[in-house]
């Protein structure tokens, strides 16, 4: 309905734009002869002699034609510019366009005046096709691969009307094929980055290619997907992440921590100090996350096993991957596993514990045949931008003034690569394969150091 | 045309049921149904390419013996597996089963029934590998994502890593397939890192244009390390075909489901690490629904 609408108005500009002009033409041509008489009222201002003649003589010619019949018309001389027609041989032309605007500056007011330019350059539009590709190419260089806007505007270079089908033949068949695929490219590009066009792309896509044109197919098609599929992940990421590093931190590890009484505590700002010697030292952030649950779990711990800094461990947020550490215990084994039965007053509105024989169907199973995995239990996760030892070993003296068995419990660290190492570094197949047995032997030296990482660590958690 | 083609080639489960004294006819008929599956199961083959001819066969006595014994041993569990039940199963348990764990991951043989594959076989330069993770009780697939498109002209997206499984096969190399039809869940233990994949359902098809139709849903991942149980109801799975949704869309068939796949593609490069517990299937009561997406005509022909 509301395209139909719009239709309606875009004709009725048009016949506006035909009185406005008095000349008689008809309803077809209208829209390239308003075009034209617009772009010469433009350039004249712009006093370009050479142009306004052209355009001057184009719109004298009246009647639409295809582009085949063109072919075979003898060009009169006086229409031929020699420089423009040196420019129209070579078939990098628009790429050539794009590049002097982007030697200044790559915005999207620059793409939009290329784009301009382009348009009032002829009002046949030859080589839009061309020039379509091209730009959609450099969009993400002026950094408009993600405005409809713009989108729109590339669809707008394409000449209307003269690519709809004028028969059911000519529907049935492929009709102007570059074009169309040009059109579906388009498309294809908008749906890769996630953006969803709007009725204003349907209006110009039904003038330019007719109701039933494949780029129209594809308009529908994205319109009956993408609102199916807008809100199906349950952990949905913000379209714009936080900038801020320790308000990125909140976000990602009240992700991963799945536990709404989990608290956020931020251990250290990151600041930059100099020292009396003149050096300067940089502090990074330290923020972590515990639970109440997770703090039970650590005071349950028996002091006599050693509990894990581990890390870091990869976490990505749509393109941008971030890297935690985990505070964690080795599982228990088996014979030291202790039934701990429910305390039926903890909670006396909602009974933890329910022990009814409910009257159920014969081989109503609801659980899995499946081995219970035992990993041990983690008892805290951190993020932080430099993560060495003497950083983790903060935050565990920080989550100690909340958990004061980690005063008593060993400490070891199990760390990995610094994640610029794991960003940067080509890993190859047999690296990945003997990453686990260095780490194994990397285990029995940190055991002989962490008695005196230990100690580092209570000495600067008695300080605090 | 397609019918008496129909009643010439029943499929051989079909025939296993319904005449079990007819086991010993299988071998002659079977060579006329194993090209679609040797054709699905040979690698990426870039359209255009010629097919490449198979290599002539190496004879190995020894190979050949193991091979034989194999054989003739699933047939004899086929054989006397019936007496017990359908599928090997007493009848009651058959009947009452809510759910199944179809794979579970438990030391390095369960690795063998995992493919793993990347875009290098259209000459893009992503890496998936596949191992046990830690407590050797699950799988771990990782690997780098590479999105580079490669310099042959007309590729113009890349970077996927695929883990498929492979597709059960009885004795003599005959066809089998899982029936899950009196499941409506699939369900997951897995941990990811936060990156979405995809869950491809590949069923047995008859025409071979349609080799590549696969029923997909999407896997978000939440990060962390906490494990995660995911539910996905069959009815959520929409058709694709090489990596396009199709228009014309249906519920997935489950009487005879080929493999299972978890797809990256994401176009975040980098590392990735996905890993499984467990793939089962459920019923889930609470879940009625049928298709999740629309089954009238959306294309009226006027």
């Amino acid at each position: 309905m509301k395209c139909a609408r719009c239709l309606l108005q875009l004709q009725g500009l048009r016949l506006q734009g035909l009185q406005l002009q008095g000349l008689q033409l008809q309803g077809l041509q209208g829209q390239s002869a308003r075009s034209a008489a617009q772009h010469g009222a433009l350039l004249q201002s712009s006093s370009q002699p050479h142009m306004l003649r052209n355009t001057q003589h184009q719109v004298i010619r009246r009647f639409h034609r295809s582009p085949i019949n063109d072919k075979n018309q003898p060009i009169p001389a006086e229409f031929i510019d020699e420089d423009d027609n040196k420019k129209d041989k070579s078939l990098v032309i628009h790429d050539d366009l794009f590049e002097q605007v982007a030697r200044e500056t790559k915005t999207k007011a620059t793409f939009n005046k290329v784009v301009e330019v382009f348009i009032k350059q002829d009002v046949r539009r030859r080589g839009h096709v061309e020039f379509i590709y091209a730009a959609l190419q450099k969009m993400p260089e002026f950094g408009v691969e993600r405005d409809l806007a713009v989108y729109n505007k590339l669809l707008d270079v394409f000449p209307k009307e003269v690519f709809v089908p004028r028969n059911y033949i000519q529907t049935m068949f492929n009709h102007y094929p570059r074009q169309q695929e040009c059109g579906v490219y388009l498309l294809e590009q908008m749906e890769g980055y996630g953006i969803m066009p709007n009725v204003d792309t349907k209006v110009l896509l039904i003038q330019v290619f007719g109701v039933k044109g494949h780029a129209v197919r594809k308009y529908q098609r994205i319109m009956y997907w993408f609102p199916k599929f807008k809100h199906t992940n349950p952990y949905p990421i913000p379209k714009n992440l936080p900038e801020d590093p320790v308000d990125l931190a909140r976000f990602s590890l009240a992700r991963i921590a799945d536990d709404r009484d989990a608290k956020v505590t931020v251990y250290q700002l990151a600041c930059t100090d100099i020292t009396e010697s003149g050096e300067e030292i940089t502090l990074p952030h330290v923020v972590g996350i515990q639970s109440p649950s997770q703090m039970e779990l650590l005071a349950q711990h028996n002091p006599s096993r050693p509990v894990f800094v581990e890390g870091p461990f990869p976490l990505w947020l749509r393109d941008k991957c971030v890297y935690y550490y985990v505070l964690r215990a080795d599982p228990v084994p088996p014979e030291e596993k202790v039934e701990e039965p429910y305390d039926p007053e903890r909670s006396l509105a909602y009974p933890l514990q329910l022990d009814l024989d409910l009257d159920r169907d014969l081989g109503d199973e609801e659980s899995f045949d499946v081995e219970d995995l035992d990993e041990g239990a983690v008892f805290a996760m951190c993020m932080t931008s430099q993560g060495d030892q003497a950083v983790l070993n903060q935050w565990v003296s920080g989550l100690q003034q909340n958990n004061p068995i980690l005063g008593r419990v060993p400490t070891l660290f199990r760390l990995e690569q610094g994640p610029r190492e794991l960003q940067g570094a080509h890993k190859t197949k047999s690296d990945h394969q003997h990453r686990q047995d260095p780490q194994t032997q990397r285990e029995e030296e940190e055991e002989e150091e962490a008695s005196v990482e230990e100690e580092l660590r209570r000495s600067q958690g008695m300080k605090q | 045309m397609s019918l008496p083609k129909l009643a010439r080639l029943p499929s051989a489960r079909l025939l296993t049921s319904v005449l079990p004294h007819h086991q010993l006819l299988l071998p002659p008929l079977s060579p006329l149904t194993i090209p679609c599956r040797t054709k699905i199961q040979q690698d990426y083959r870039r359209p255009g390419q010629p097919i490449q001819k198979e290599p002539p066969l190496n004879f190995n006595f020894s190979k050949g013996i193991k091979n034989i014994k194999k054989h003739f041993m699933l047939m004899k569990d086929e054989f006397f597996g019936r007496f017990v039940g359908p599928q090997g199963k007493p009848l009651i348990e058959h009947i009452l089963e809510q759910n199944l764990v179809i794979w579970e991951f438990r030391g390095p043989e369960s690795l063998k029934q995992w493919t793993v594959s990347s875009d290098q076989e259209i000459g893009g330069q992503s890496e998936a590998h596949l191992k046990m993770g830690r407590n050797v009780n699950t799988c771990f697939l990782h690997g780098k994502l590479c999105t580079t498109t490669p310099r042959d002209g007309e590729t113009r997206y890349s970077g996927y890593c695929n883990m498929r499984s492979k597709i059960p096969k009885a004795s003599f190399d005959r066809k089998k397939h899982y029936d899950w039809t009196s499941f409506n869940t699939l369900h997951l233990r897995v941990r990811g890192d936060g990156r979405p994949w995809m869950i491809n359902i590949a069923t047995e098809t008859y025409f071979s244009h349609q080799k590549d139709d696969i029923y997909t849903y999407f896997l978000y991942t939440r990060g962390g390390p906490y494990w995660q149980e995911v539910k996905i109801p069959f009815s959520k799975f929409f058709l694709s075909h090489r990596g396009r949704i199709q228009d014309d869309q249906h519920p997935i068939w489950l009487d005879k489901v080929n493999t299972i796949g978890f797809t990256l593609g994401d176009k975040a490069e980098g590392h990735f690490q996905l890993e499984v517990d467990f793939v089962a299937v459920c019923k889930d009561y609470a879940h009625t629904e049928e298709f999740a997406y629309e089954m009238y005509e959306r294309n009226p022909k006027n």
